[in-house]
Formats: C-alpha cells, structure tokens, sequence
C-alpha cells in the first residue's frame, strides 16, 4: 500500500508542477508533507519539506529555462525517510534532504525527456497527418497522462532507491546530533537569505528586510 | 461562409462554452514542448469555443485548430486572457492575421507580467507566509493548508479576472491591462516578500523548523551565530548559492562517514 500512496502523490505532484493545475501541491513543502503524512511521519515531511522548500524557492520556472523537479524529489525523499526511520532520527532527516537535493536533478531531466516527447507527439503530429480537434484532445490529453506516469515513477523509483541508501549510508554515518541539525539550520539560513534578491536585495529592501527581523526576533523572544 | 462582426459578440459564446474554454486553461501547459511550447494546449483549450463558432464548418474548424496549435508562450496564469480575447475575436469573424498579430504580440508581455507577478511574486510571497507560520510553531498541517487556500485565492482569482478581462475586451485587451491595478500589486510583493523574508530569519536561523530533529539536539548559540552569518551570505550572493550550499551539504555527508570510519 505504501507504494500505491508514493506513486499517487508521485503522479499528482508531477502532474501539478507543469501540466495541470498547477495549484502549488508540487512545491517541496506540500509534496514531502503529503507524503509523510500519509506515511504516519507528518512532521519529520514537513521538516524535509522545508529544507527543500528554501533550495527550490530561489529557482525561477522562466520561459524553456531547464530546472529541477523538486515536487517528486521531495515525495521520495520523504517517503524514504518514513519507510528508514523508526521515529526522530536527525541523521537520516539530513542524509534524505541530501537524497532529495540530488534525486531532484533525474526528476528535473525527466520533465525534459518528456518535453522532447511532447515535441514528437503533439507539435510533429501535423506531419503525421492532418490534426482534427478529436486527435488533438487525444494526443493532449495523452501527453498529460504520461506526466502523471511519470510523475508516480520517479518518486516510487526514488523513495526505494532513496530508502534502500540511507539503510546503507546511515549504518556508516556519525555526527551527533546537534551538529546535523546546525549544519540545517546554516544551510536553511543561507538559502531564506538567498531569497532576498527575489524581492529586489537588500539595496531596495533593506527597510522592510530590517523591520521583519525585528517582528521576528519580538515574536521569537515572547515565544 | 465567413462570419461577420457582430455587436454582440460574447453572447455567440454561451456559458457552458466559456466555462468549458475556461477549465481547459488549467490545463494549458499539458503539451508543453520545446518547439510549439504552449502551442497545443492553446488549442486544446480553445476548441470548446472554436467547435461553437465553426460548428457547421468542418474545413474553417480544422484550419481554426491547425492556427492554434502553433507557437505559443505566456504565463499559465494569464494565458486565459489571451484564451478569451482569441475566443471572442473568432466569434467577431476576424481574419486569421489579426488573430495572429494579436497573438504574437501579447505573448511576451503576458509571460514577462506573470513571471514577474506570480513566479518572483505572489508565489515566494505565500510560501514565506507559510514558512513563517511554520517558524512561529504552528501545527505542521496548518502552515500546508495556509499556503495551498492563500495562494490558490490569488491564482483563482487572477485566472478568472484576466479571463474575463480577455472576453470582454478582445483584442483590446491589451490597453485595458495597462490600465488595471496589477502593477500596483506588482510593486506591493516585493516589500512584502523581503518583510517575510526578515520574519524568518530569527526562527529559522534558530533552527525552528527542525523540531522534528528533536529538542535535544536543537543547534545552540556558536550555530545560530552561522546561521546569521549564512543569511548575510546568501542575502548577498542570491540564487548563485544554492550550489555552493548543495555541495557543502554533500562533502558533510561524506565527512560524516570519515569520521565513522576513522573512529
């Protein structure tokens, strides 16, 4: 059952990042907490989910720019996570973060075979023959399903490829466990400041960049 | 036959046609490929309305759908303005150049508004919103489900909005959106954005999204100091870090299984 659930939220999460809706349930931090969730690791997905969030959110889907696909990624990385762990383990959160972060990168050159795909199915269909409005909701609707497909295939691929790693990997791995999540934390930090050119750096922003570290270190500190 | 210009063009186009044009534009982007980019999704969204006003024309609808199908780019979200001014400039009976001009020229300025507006806009925007709400200890679902109705509002909203805009004003539908309170909003997000920006770093450079690591293993002060260090840092140098950062986080994960090894 547990591969039924990673290819479902697989699929749909593919299928969200670009082809339809596009509702945002592809973003890193939806995508990993969905996952976990129905995997019984709600918080640790979301953990997972916001560490990849920061990395994905200074990247830009502009024009035929290529990217990663970090929405499946973050779906085997936190289903990964969930089928390893046995309950809060800081290690294997960051050795999954670290999987994500590279599993990303397959997923991303995924969406570009299927573009080429695209290409040779629908905008060479007319060479084929002559392209009717029935064989153009055939042949686009078509396409839409090969991304859920793919969608579910990268992140069950991942989430067992990512599983079976970490099984590995963590058996050879030490660090305490302060350390690990301080090298998140540092990694986190750098890539929220990172988001600040997004809004015009720090040059342009600086007022309001200033006045929410001040309401955030007030709320930090009545917390 | 060709079909005239007529003063009540929208209403050719009956409810269920529209709404139909309009759900399809969810799926715009189902085709996207390197050489017609969102070129078939624009017909495939379009046909609803194509299939209304060529009804009895089976050559006109095919020669309508061969047009639509070819290069095509826009922003997902505003591609629906482009879908509802074509639709109701088809039903008005103009030639395929106008169409086309149309088409070419409101192309790039509908990517680069969206772009600017959603992608670098409202999407970080909602996303730090969430983050924040996260940061500030709130329930994991919460922050989730925060996030998906925010931004989904908006998005909704905009769709709908520039849709509407593009039936009724067809290919005038250009002016109409320079004169609209888009650029307000647009000039709006980003201070908001670099607000929720500064929100977070506190929480985060803390490491309050790791709760999840346990508390125990909270990072403590020398950590906190890196963190605010790594703000800076990335405040700096933008997207140019994420790299830098990705291979860090992979020389500590080899570094980790040196120390294991070696201990």
């Amino acid at each position: 059952m547990t591969w039924v659930w990673i290819a479902g939220i697989g699929g749909i999460v593919g299928l969200d990042a670009t082809s339809f809706p596009q509702a945002m349930i592809s973003r890193p931090l939806v995508a990993a907490a969905l996952a976990g969730g129905v995997l019984g690791r709600p918080v640790e997905g979301v953990a997972i989910g916001v560490i990849l969030e920061l990395f994905a959110l200074v990247i830009l889907p502009i024009g035929a720019a290529r990217y990663p696909e970090a929405g499946t990624a973050s779906v085997a990385a936190s289903g990964a996570y969930a089928m390893t762990a046995g309950g809060v383990v800081p290690d294997l959160l960051l050795l999954a973060i670290i999987f994500g972060l590279a599993w990303e990168h397959l997923t991303g050159a995924s969406v570009r075979l299927l573009r080429r795909w695209n290409e040779w199915i629908v905008a060479d269909a007319p060479r084929r023959g002559a392209v009717s409005a029935a064989r153009l909701e055939r042949l686009h609707l078509a396409a839409m399903a090969i991304d859920l497909v793919r969608g579910g295939v990268v992140s069950v691929i991942g989430a067992a490829l990512g599983a079976w790693l970490l099984r590995r990997v963590h058996p050879l791995w030490s660090m305490p466990g302060s350390v690990v999540l301080g090298v998140l934390a540092v990694s986190g930090a750098a890539m929220l400041g990172a988001a600040l050119p997004l809004f015009g750096g720090w040059k342009s922003r600086r007022i309001a960049f200033v006045l929410g570290i001040l309401c955030g270190s007030l709320l930090l500190l009545t917390w | 036959m060709r079909i005239t210009a007529a003063p009540h063009v929208v209403t050719r186009l009956d409810a269920w046609t529209r709404a139909s044009v309009f759900l399809r534009s969810f799926a715009i982007q189902g085709s996207w490929n390197y050489r017609t980019l969102m070129g078939g999704g624009f017909g495939f969204a379009l046909l609803p309305a194509l299939r209304r006003i060529y009804a009895d024309q089976p050559e006109r609808l095919s020669e309508a759908v061969e047009r639509h199908t070819q290069l095509f780019n826009s922003h997902p979200y505003l591609a629906p303005m482009a879908l509802g001014a074509v639709a109701t400039m088809e039903a008005a009976g103009e030639g395929p150049q106008v169409v086309e001009r149309f088409k070419t020229a409101v192309r790039g300025s509908l990517g680069t508004l969206g772009d600017r507006l959603v992608w670098a806009g409202w999407r970080p925007v909602c996303l730090l919103f969430a983050l924040a709400l996260l940061l500030a200890g709130a329930a994991w679902w919460v922050g989730v489900v925060a996030f998906l109705v925010v931004y989904n509002a908006g998005h909704l909203l905009l769709r709908l909005w520039v849709y509407r805009l593009g039936l009724r004003e067809g290919k005038g539908v250009g002016e109409r959106l320079r004169q609209s309170p888009l650029g307000n909003v647009q000039r709006a997000l980003p201070v908001v954005g670099a607000f929720l920006v500064g929100l977070a770093v506190p929480a985060a450079a803390a490491g309050r999204h790791l709760v999840a690591g346990g508390a125990e293993n909270r990072p403590g002060g020398p950590w906190i100091v890196a963190a605010a260090l790594a703000v800076i840092v990335g405040a700096r140098f933008g997207a140019r870090i994420r790299t830098p950062v990705v291979i860090s986080l992979l020389a500590f994960a080899f570094l980790g299984t040196l120390v294991r090894i070696l201990s």
